[in-house]
């Protein structure tokens, strides 16, 4: 981190995230004087570094944001939707000003896209007011203020006068300023400040709007206390002395501003470089195991069990940092579906599960995409318009639920919105149309739900006058792949769809199943096996024919591994069936032996055999060969339209 | 074929078949004994196996396959050439299969003829040129052609 705009640049980036999701719910609770807090605290962080680091325009437009936005926090104009609308729009600018990095300057364009959201902004804000006390409204009261500042503050840019203008517009100001602290002449060092103010400030504004004054000059000593809520003792309250002995601290709550966190900012290729060294670690460890167990030799043997112990430790502990909350996606789409709503004037309200349920960073970085599709999706063809809505008796207001949970190995991601349902004849007419499925072909409804992820069934627009879904679908269903997971559709017709992505917890080292087809060694995603039996003989003899398997009353139907992958088909007696679970339903796998649990360092795969449908990347074993990880969802898929196209 | 500098060109030749290849030597990682190789399921011919080549998993490029001679036993003298080429556009290593290797030759700009279209039982669009060295043709393969997974 060695560039300090940089620096910034995240930092802000993370501000302007937060003045967001402050803004959208301030419009659900526009009385809220915490939220229109943050929202200026926000704005106020953003301004003070934003001029440190050299982004004036930033700042400016920051300032004049701040200074509308104050008419709010004191109560002289109310939160509306339009206010909402162009604070938003303006935070979009704030992001296109950030985007044009320090000391840049605005074109034209920009500059006058600025002056005409503060504009607005004004204008807003003056027409609005507060009339009603919108915000809670708030005594007067009188604070007193000790503030000593660092010794070193002035060599550091502090501006007693600046400071003392800014508290003074919080409200009515005195102060003084004494000078006992300050040594003998000869003693002194005259850039030192030893300079102590004394202050009595009555205010309407919060705690909080004090302590943002002083957000930058956290080394120095601040003491603020309330003084007695009755103006007639805030008059005598100007003995600061009596004052803060007369006045405990009255809010407790309220420390100083920055809260210190204890983590640390660390970029992530670093931690993809320890994640690579933990790889390799893995698949030396797997070969000291195997050299130790050829050994056998006491000693070595229990180094190694020990050095192994270790390694998964330390693999759980550097995959536990790799993990972030979903929240930081979940946050994005707020905005998104606010938008929307607005846009194709369906109204729909976002609400979200699971915020805290923690995803492999790299899953996360690539699950925006997808998340918006499906959310585009539910509000433009799920959710229907208001009056199809009240004609059916549901609320006006639609709502799209993004959930997350974990189970098992996986993280379950699930978009679900209370509009029509999926229509499973316009997708039929539509596949046999695309000539998906043939006109005689009898599929279930799950069947059917699944082609709308079928490249080339969507052409979008004839689509939605069907009120079909599927923009998109297949890059859906592409990017959940191309990080081992699934996707499936529930639907009920007038109730609502509801579409589940099933994803790894993380996608560097997986627990897998290893398994022998043929010459060669396989790896399973373990969490996906659901258990593993034995083919049948009986079974083995008419396998030509139907291919399904009894096991404990439950029909399975199973594909020979051996016949799939083109290998000489296996005279194996006794073989083995692993039994997965693909979009929900249980379908075998018929491999000639199960070699046991792997614990598996995916290495991606050259572009020679990146496109082959099943395959999800390759492993080194402890032996030094080279295993290759079955991707299962695409492979059944695979295997079960194979005998459609010889047909 | 019509982009040849006049800078001497360094080249290792293997043997294919009887006849001697040459790659540029600057693409050239390294020579390794046969490695035992996990068949790749339905892959594309031209790249059936994979190999691990000092922890990395490499792909097995067998260019019989596509210069359409027959497929031969592993012989004593086999090796697998361990190539750095773009595959797509990605840098990419392959291990190339050969029956020998050969040595290692310089041809200058002059020497190198242009490949006759009908002189030769293959596509002349994998070749770059060819060269005799020591009474000994060798054919100079093209790496931007030879190597994408489908042949163009």
């Amino acid at each position: 981190m060695s560039n300090p705009s940089d620096t910034f640049a995240q930092e802000a980036e993370e501000l302007l995230q937060s003045l967001e999701q402050s803004l959208l719910e301030l419009e659900g609770a526009p009385g809220n004087a915490t939220l229109v807090d943050a929202v200026f605290r926000a704005l106020h962080t953003l301004k003070g570094s934003g001029d440190m680091f050299g982004f004036s325009a930033l700042a400016r437009f920051t300032h004049h944001f701040e200074t509308a936005f104050d008419q709010v926090r004191e109560g002289r104009a109310r939160v509306s939707h339009e206010l909402i609308a162009v604070a938003l729009a303006s935070r979009d600018h704030l992001a296109a000003l950030l985007a044009l990095g320090a000391e840049a300057v605005a074109d034209a364009g920009i500059a006058a896209e600025g002056h005409a959201l503060l504009a607005r902004l004004n204008a807003v804000v003056e027409e609005q007011p507060a009339g009603a006390a919108n915000v809670e409204a708030r005594a007067t009261r009188t604070w007193h203020i000790r503030f000593r500042p660092a010794t070193n503050a002035l060599r550091n840019g502090f501006r007693p006068d600046l400071l003392l203008a800014e508290l003074a517009e919080l409200g009515r100001l005195d102060w003084s300023c004494s000078d006992e602290l300050v040594p003998a002449i000869e003693d002194l060092d005259a850039s030192d400040c030893w300079l102590v103010w004394e202050m009595t400030l009555e205010t309407s504004g919060s705690r909080e709007a004090i302590d943002d004054v002083f957000l930058f000059l956290q080394d120095g000593e601040i003491d603020i206390t309330a003084a007695d809520e009755a103006p007639a003792e805030a008059e005598t309250g100007d003995e600061p002395v009596t004052a803060d002995k007369v006045e405990p601290q009255l809010e407790t709550s309220a420390g100083p501003a920055a809260p210190k966190s204890d983590s640390v900012r660390v970029q992530s290729h670093r931690l993809d470089e320890l994640m690579d060294q933990l790889g390799e670690l893995v698949i030396a460890q797997a070969r000291l195991r195997r050299i130790s167990d050829e050994l056998g030799d006491t000693t070595l043997g229990e180094t190694a069990e020990e050095i192994e112990r270790l390694v998964t430790g330390l693999r759980d502990a550097t995959l536990s940092i790799r993990m972030l909350p979903i929240s930081l996606v979940f946050g994005k789409f707020r905005r998104v579906v606010r938008d929307l709503s607005e846009e194709l004037g369906k109204p729909a309200q976002l609400v979200t599960e699971g915020d805290e349920t923690e995803v492999d960073k790299n899953v996360i970085d690539s699950l925006t995409e997808p998340l918006v599709h499906l959310i585009r999706n539910a509000i433009d063809h799920g959710i229907e318009t208001p009056e199809t809505r009240a004609a059916a008796g549901k609320p006006a207001a639609a709502r799209v639920t993004l959930r997350a949970r974990q189970a098992g190995g996986e993280v379950l991601i699930s978009v679900t919105d209370n509009g029509g349902g999926l229509d499973a004849d316009a997708i039929r007419r539509r596949a046999i149309e695309r000539k998906l499925i043939a006109a005689t072909d009898d599929l279930s409804e799950e069947a059917l739900y699944q082609l709308i992820f079928e490249p080339g069934f969507s052409t979008a627009k004839a689509l939605s006058s069907v009120s079909g879904r599927g923009v998109g679908m297949d890059a859906v269903r592409r990017v959940i792949e191309d990080l081992r997971g699934t996707v499936e559709v529930r639907s009920r017709t007038g109730i609502g769809t509801e579409v589940t992505l099933r994803l790894p917890l993380t996608l560097a080292i997986i627990d897998g199943l290893l398994v022998r087809v043929g010459e060669g060694s396989f790896v399973l995603p373990l969490a996906s096996v659901e258990e593993c039996v034995e083919l049948p003989e009986d079974e083995e003899a008419r396998q030509s024919g139907r291919s399904i398997l009894r096991i404990r009353d439950q029909l399975v139907p199973f594909v020979a591994l051996d016949t799939q992958f083109g290998f000489p088909p296996s005279d194996r007696k006794r073989r083995r069936v692993a039994i997965v679970s693909v979009e929900g339903r249980r379908v075998g796998l018929v491999v000639d032996d199960v070699l046991g649990q792997h614990q598996t360092v995916v290495k991606p795969l050259s572009a020679y055999h990146r496109g082959i449908e099943g395959l999800a990347g390759g492993t080194i074993l402890g032996d030094g060969s080279v295993a290759l990880i079955l991707e299962v969802a695409t492979l059944v898929r695979r295997a079960q339209s194979a005998p459609r196209i010889a047909a | 074929m019509s982009d040849l500098s006049n800078t001497p060109q360094t080249a290792l030749t293997f043997v294919l078949d009887g006849e001697t290849f040459g790659v540029d030597v600057a693409r050239v990682e390294e020579i390794v004994d046969p490695l035992p190789m996990t068949r790749a399921p339905n892959a594309d011919p031209f790249a059936p196996a994979l190999v691990n080549v000092r922890g990395s998993i490499v792909p097995v490029v067998d260019l019989r396959h596509r210069l359409g001679m027959a497929a031969a036993e592993q012989r004593p003298s086999s090796r697998l050439l361990v190539l750095n080429v773009l595959v797509d556009g990605e840098p990419t290593r392959v291990a190339l299969m050969a029956d020998d290797v050969d040595a290692i030759v310089e041809t200058t700009a002059a020497e190198i003829e242009a490949v006759p279209e009908l002189g030769l039982r293959w596509p002349a669009k994998y070749f770059r040129g060819v060269a005799r060295k020591n009474g000994v043709l060798v054919i100079l393969l093209d790496e931007q052609t030879t190597f994408p997974p489908q042949a163009a």
